[in-house]
């Protein structure tokens, strides 16, 4: 009985080829609408391989489990999907299931497009099937056997995916329940910071717990943050639109590219998930700590310290991230306030001293320089030991030498 | 043999006694030259001097006038932030009564006639202060008899002021005496000597505020430094350097890997014949960027020459060991009988040893070149300090005249002493000379910290012998430390008892001027300083290191005997017998170093009631040399924190008497540089070698003095018209013992290492 | 790879490998020889430029991060170098030998743009990461004071509005 329904779930026809409908057929309010989704989607961040043609796939992900790499999303006939009608393009988005009827991997976050409506996956549609198409064929996945007989997805599906619709909820504003549909759907928030279980599906119990990735952290994004200042409406409305907060830093790594999407939403829908995210952290319940966190952090800052990390922050580090007794500046990222320092695991204080940010990502026009070929890994452990202590009262970071060598070693970029 | 000639020879050998007289003599011929080559005016954007208008006048070797009445003065010196050329241009130009605004100073490149080239030993404008007074007051008297001939009135009825010769109402300008021929007059040496100087209250320029003419070129980024030379064609190298300085030898060079790397070309392994740079291997490549990728790719297998074994302890252990040998080393001629008989008669005796730790220049500018072979000539484009040494090494190493090498001249990015050794231009050529293309050496800052001439580590072993009334019967002062001289210009070692050679620069300031009775000042060698590393000149060179034993141990005789550290040191500082002074240039003798440290002192606010764990400290010098003496006291003011032992320097005042002051905000700069140099050796630098390489390679271990740390600076200048002598060191090495002795004052813990750690502090509590 | 950016306003390009050291770029490609080359790690400040009006050390600035960017030099600084930093740091004779000022210049002008009125603290802070081998601390400390002052609005401070 079990093993019946698990083979009719796993069992998918393939949806009839078309021929590519003509962009006029399309209307341009809508396309251009499209457009705004798939940055708030951030589609090409996964569907354009490095220096490659916009959404023609290959871009390589790499899974606990091996490396996956994305398919061609150009509406071309052969390699993309020029073929695909919209109830094709539909379930692929909601059911992750593609049109030849072959399961798609969970990197695809569709158990989260699962929620878009009807005319997000039209608009997302008209928007794919009026790109320019590339012919390009993705490479080779890596997953090992058994993990790469695309049948057996039906079973991580019937495991754990649970498509689902968004029933607004009444106890809330309009606001916060759009906010939710974009977080929980099109945004796919929780992809990156909630943690997965050990065949990689969110662990929904612990929703936002935060969770490695792409070997940065995403940190929590509910009340478990570590940041001194909570996460407001205001402070996710500046990063999100901005890249820049006064009290959380400015944006790098992976999430560089989500905030780049999700500013070109119209500034209501970046408030409704910033709505949506200060509820969940509770900030509101701890706005009235907020002067005296900021006082705190910048007199730890302010004092400083002596050891042996001292004289390397106040030559490398000082002259960009003091801020002066009269308070923050958001182009000088206070650390002291900044989640890197706070987080449980240093990852991505270390990533940033290592590898800097460019001037496309974090504030906009402006670089943080890579002291990667510049420190050692003695110096930057030195520096994060240092910043832990001062900037901090958590307990210090253990074997830092040995993180700092691991993520000089896997991080994209690394010699 | 022609005046130019005898003028160069007077001033090239390598002798000591021309070191210190250089260019001091020669004759002025006047009539008209012109100098192809003049190689840079720090004024003008991109340095490169515009060309004289129409004839010029160009009386002998220092200047000319052309006729616009542009007055350009030719600056033999390096300018590596002493504002050298505006201060000597405005001595020449005083007595020229020229109109300052017309000067343009002209840094030149090598040429055999310029003599001796050599900055440094704080000497540039002691030594040519009687060169360019006679060479202006000369053209003055010529140009008066030429103008008023001009005018028609005899010279006697004209004066010179502001660029113009004057008789009544009428004037005629310099320029224009050019452009009609000038004077044709000559001075013989003789004359030139007897020639009547302007009295010090007709100065117009001397010891006035001025603008220095290098400035503006600084703020905009329009001066040229070594490291900024270019010309087509030219390729980047960056050394690979063997695991010694001395002695290493290239085995094999793999580069495979390095083929990979866009713009790399090849891999180069010098032969060098001079034997300055054994075992440098080039990598070359079409751009720096490129360069330094590859180098990272290329393996080369050497064997090493000596000393990669040795580490700093062992090179201090020897030190020790040979202080202890009583045939070691070389005694001074300090006019004194053998002390050891009064030690033994001695009502009590004090004696401690000092230490100094290895130090780097870190000059911000990493040592370059940029050479290449043009028209026969193989032109060296580089900053450097001494180009009168580097030379006859050059052509040792390319096997060619040094008549047919020059050194063209840039800006410095920092000198020290550390462009006194100029080796770092041997590979450049070498390798010029070997691919027939331009090729620009760059160090990198760990490739320049590597093969630093570092300050060498030394030990100091000081006693004194003291009558029954507290009074000092005797002294000896034994300082062991490698010895630059001894490996870089032997020529140049001073002579001292028995026959013996000695390295000046390595123990200068032992011989000061406080009467002790009987007195014993002996260096010592390290020959295995010498051999393992190569040491080098940093400013304040030997006074950096004894200084700091004299000046600790004075204060440390003054509490043995129970007096006060001041009243102890002015008592000895009686100005008798040898320490009487002198003319010229040691006029006043000890009473004017009494005279600056009584004066420091009382700015200080000496005896004064501090809070507590604070305190005053003093320090005391005479400069670099005796016959060159600059007298400078300094007191600081410290803060000690008795838990972590760290020291915090509140303020230091220093009182200098250097005579007459040239450039009087030239001569403050200097002194607030070499006063924060001795806090920065003091508290913030050092370092020490490990297996035959200096441990500290870069700002990420090595700590110089920040902004952060700088105390308050109170510098004032005696008034005084005496000999004008150097500013660029003395108050460099009077520092460190100031803080000493202040955290003596503040806490009682004696330190006798340094730098001065927190530790050290901490440990000197605990006893 | 092409890295496009703009320095001292106008449009450059760049084909060499991304992480080249964009201060190589300045000096060797674009022949702005004004910021200089001290230690190579980020920690004298020789190197320091603007990017995005915020000073940064060239020397461990991958050039491809500056891609989109736009940068100022020294020698972009001003087109008479008349700016009220450079004027003050003539009128007081900052420089000594002058290699580490190009970067002091551009670090000062910074540090005015956030803090118009420093105090000694923030001087410290924000100038430790320039070293001076000369030592010209005390009279960069003076210099950045005056400019501060030189350049502080006309208007009185109370006047009413």
């Amino acid at each position: 009985m079990v093993a019946g329904a698990a083979l009719a779930l796993a069992w998918r026809p393939a949806l009839a080829p078309i021929a590519p409908p003509p962009a006029a057929s399309f209307a341009a309010p809508q396309i251009a609408r499209g457009a705004v989704l798939a940055s708030a989607g951030y589609c090409a961040t996964c569907h354009t391989a490095k220096g490659g043609q916009p959404y023609a796939g290959g871009y390589a992900m790499e899974t606990p489990f091996g490396v996956i790499h994305s398919t061609n999303i150009t509406p071309d006939v052969e390699t993309g999907i020029g073929a695909w009608s919209e109830a094709a393009f539909g379930r692929a988005m909601r059911e992750g299931v593609a049109r030849d009827g072959s399961h798609l991997f969970p990197a695809f976050p569709y158990e989260h497009f699962s929620r878009l409506s009807d005319d997000d996956i039209a608009a997302l549609y008209a928007y794919f099937m009026t790109r320019p198409p590339v012919q390009a064929e993705a490479p080779r996945n890596t997953l090992p056997f058994p993990l790469n007989v695309r049948l057996l997805q039906a079973g991580w599906k019937l495991l754990f995916f649970r498509p689902q619709r968004d029933e607004p909820r009444a106890d809330r504003s309009a606001e916060w329940n759009r906010g939710a549909y974009l977080a929980e759907g099109l945004a796919h928030c929780g992809a990156c910071h909630t943690p997965r279980n050990a065949l990689g599906a969110e662990r929904r119990a612990q929703a936002y717990a935060g969770a490695a990735i792409d070997h940065w952290i995403a940190p929590p994004l509910d009340a478990s943050n570590p940041s001194p200042v909570a996460w407001d409406v205001d402070e996710l409305v500046a990063y999100l639109s901005t890249g820049v907060t006064r009290y959380h830093g400015t944006v790098a790594g992976p999430m560089a590219a989500v905030t780049r999407g999700i500013a070109q939403l119209p500034p209501e829908d970046i408030r409704a998930i910033a709505v949506y995210f200060a509820d969940l952290d509770g900030a509101a319940a701890r706005a009235d700590a907020t002067p005296a966190a900021v006082a705190t952090a910048l007199a730890r800052s302010a004092a400083g310290g002596d050891d042996a990390g001292a004289p390397l922050y106040a030559a490398a580090c000082a002259s960009c991230h003091y801020n002066g007794a009269d308070g923050v500046n958001p182009l000088r990222p206070e650390l002291a306030l900044g989640s890197a320092v706070h987080l449980d695991d240093p990852t991505n204080l270390i990533q940033v001293i290592l590898f800097g940010i460019d001037a496309l990502d974090g504030a906009p026009g402006v670089v943080m320089p890579a002291f990667g070929r510049a420190l050692s890994d003695a110096d930057v452990a030195r520096l994060a030991a240092y910043l832990r202590a001062t900037r901090t009262d958590r307990a210090p970071w253990p074997d830092l030498d040995k993180k700092v060598a691991q993520v000089r070693a896997t991080a994209p970029g690394a010699e | 043999m022609s005046r130019v000639q005898a003028l160069a020879e007077a001033g090239h050998p390598l002798s000591r006694r021309s070191f210190l007289v250089a260019a001091t003599g020669g004759a002025l011929a006047f009539g008209f030259m012109r100098f192809a080559g003049a190689a840079m005016d720090p004024a003008v954007p991109g340095n490169t001097p515009a060309a004289a208008l129409g004839p010029e006048f160009a009386p002998g070797l220092w200047f000319s006038i052309d006729s616009e009445g542009t007055v350009s003065v030719n600056i033999i010196r390096a300018e590596m932030g002493q504002h050298v050329g505006t201060a000597l241009a405005r001595i020449l130009a005083d007595e020229l009564e020229a109109d300052w605004q017309r000067v343009r100073v002209i840094y030149v490149d090598t040429d055999p006639k310029w003599g001796l080239m050599v900055t440094g030993g704080s000497w540039s404008v002691w030594q040519t202060f009687p060169v360019f007074s006679r060479a202006g007051a000369a053209g003055r008297i010529a140009l008066i008899e030429a103008g008023a001939k001009l005018l028609g009135v005899s010279p006697a009825q004209c004066t010179a002021r502001a660029g113009k010769v004057i008789a009544g109402s009428r004037s005629i300008a310099y320029g224009e005496i050019a452009r009609r021929g000038g004077p044709a007059r000559s001075f013989s040496a003789e004359e030139l000597a007897r020639l009547p100087l302007k009295p010090v209250a007709e100065r117009r320029l001397i010891g006035r505020p001025t603008q220095a003419l290098d400035i503006a070129r600084k703020v905009d980024g329009s001066g040229l430094y070594g490291i900024d030379a270019k010309v087509p064609g030219m390729v980047y190298a960056r050394p690979k350097l063997p695991p010694t300085r001395n002695g290493a030898k290239v085995v094999s060079i793999d580069d495979h890997a390095a083929r990979a790397v866009k713009g790399y070309r090849q891999c180069l392994a010098l032969d060098d014949p001079s034997e300055t740079v054994p075992g440098w291997v080039l990598v070359i490549a079409d751009s720096y960027p490129a360069a330094l990728r590859a180098s990272q790719l290329v393996q080369v297998q050497w064997t090493a020459g000596p000393g990669a074994d040795v580490s700093e302890p062992q090179l201090q252990d020897h030190a020790r060991t040979l202080i202890d040998r009583a045939d070691a080393g070389v005694r001074l001629d300090v006019g004194s009988e053998d002390p050891a008989p009064l030690f033994q008669s001695a009502a009590s005796t004090v004696e401690q040893v000092y230490t100094t730790a290895t130090v780097l220049h870190f000059q911000l500018e990493p040592v370059n070149a940029l050479a290449f072979e043009k028209d026969g000539v193989m032109e060296i484009h580089t900053g450097n300090q001494w180009q009168s040494l580097i030379l006859p090494t050059l052509a040792k190493a390319l096997g060619r005249a040094e008549t047919s090498i020059v050194l063209r001249t840039y800006l410095l990015g920092g000198g020290f002493g550390r462009r006194l050794n100029g080796d770092y231009t041997v590979p450049a050529a070498l390798a010029a000379k070997a691919l027939g293309v331009p090729v620009k050496l760059v160090l990198t800052r760990e490739d320049d910290c590597h093969f630093d001439s570092v300050r060498s580590p030394s030990v100091q072993r000081v006693r004194m012998a003291f009558g029954a009334d507290g009074e000092v019967q005797a002294m000896e002062h034994h300082a062991c430390a490698g010895w630059p001289t001894q490996v870089m210009a032997g020529a140049l070692l001073s002579k001292g008892l028995d026959d013996g050679r000695y390295d000046p620069f390595a123990i200068a300031g032992a011989d000061h001027w406080y009467d002790v009775g009987r007195q014993l000042v002996r260096a010592i060698p390290n020959d295995l300083a010498n051999s393992s590393f190569r040491p080098g000149w940093l400013r304040s060179v030997g006074p950096g290191w004894t200084n700091w034993a004299l000046e600790s141990f004075m204060d440390e005789a003054a509490h043995h005997v129970r007096q006060d550290p001041l009243a102890f040191r002015l008592k000895l500082l009686n100005g008798k017998g040898r320490n009487a002074g002198s003319a010229p240039s040691a006029v006043g003798g000890a009473l004017r170093q009494a005279e600056v440290l009584r004066r420091a002192a009382q700015r200080a606010g000496w005896g004064s009631a501090l809070p507590k764990d604070s305190g005053l400290g003093i320090g005391t010098s005479f400069g670099q040399e005796r016959d060159m003496p600059t007298w400078g006291a300094c007191v600081a003011r410290v803060r000690v924190d008795r838990a972590s032992g760290k020291v915090t320097v509140e303020k230091l005042t220093i009182v200098v008497d250097a005579g007459t002051i040239v450039d009087p905000d030239g001569a403050l700069a200097q002194t607030q540089g070499a006063a924060l140099w001795g806090l920065s050796m003091a508290l913030h630098e050092g370092t020490e070698f490990v297996n035959g390489q200096v441990r500290d390679a870069n700002l990420n271990t090595y700590t110089p003095l920040r902004i952060n740390d700088v105390p308050a600076l109170d510098i004032s200048f005696v008034d005084s018209a005496e000999v004008p002598v150097g500013l660029g060191e003395p108050a460099t090495t009077i520092v460190a013992p100031a803080i000493a002795n202040a955290i003596f004052a503040a806490v009682g813990a004696r330190v006798r290492d340094l730098p001065i750690t927190a530790a050290a502090v901490r440990a000197a509590l605990a006893t | 790879m092409t890295t496009r950016f703009t320095i001292n306003g106008r449009a450059a390009t760049s084909e060499a490998e991304g992480d080249t050291p964009l201060l190589w770029i300045i000096r060797d490609d674009l022949g702005l020889t004004g910021t200089k080359f001290g230690c190579g790690i980020g920690m004298c400040g020789a190197c320091t430029v603007h990017v995005g009006g915020r000073a940064t050390r060239a020397c461990i600035t991958p050039l491809a991060a500056v891609d989109g960017a736009a940068v100022t030099t020294i020698e972009g600084l001003d087109p008479q170098a008349a700016h009220p930093v450079q004027q003050v740091w003539r009128e007081l004779q900052v420089p000594q030998c002058g290699y580490c000022q190009s970067g002091q210049i551009m670090q000062t002008v910074a540090l005015l743009q956030d803090f118009p009125q420093p105090t000694d603290a923030d001087i410290d802070a924000v100038m430790a990461g320039s070293l001076c081998r000369c030592m010209t601390y005390v009279r960069i400390r003076e210099a950045i004071k005056k400019a501060a002052a030189a350049m502080a609005p006309a208007a009185a401070p109370g006047a009413s509005s």
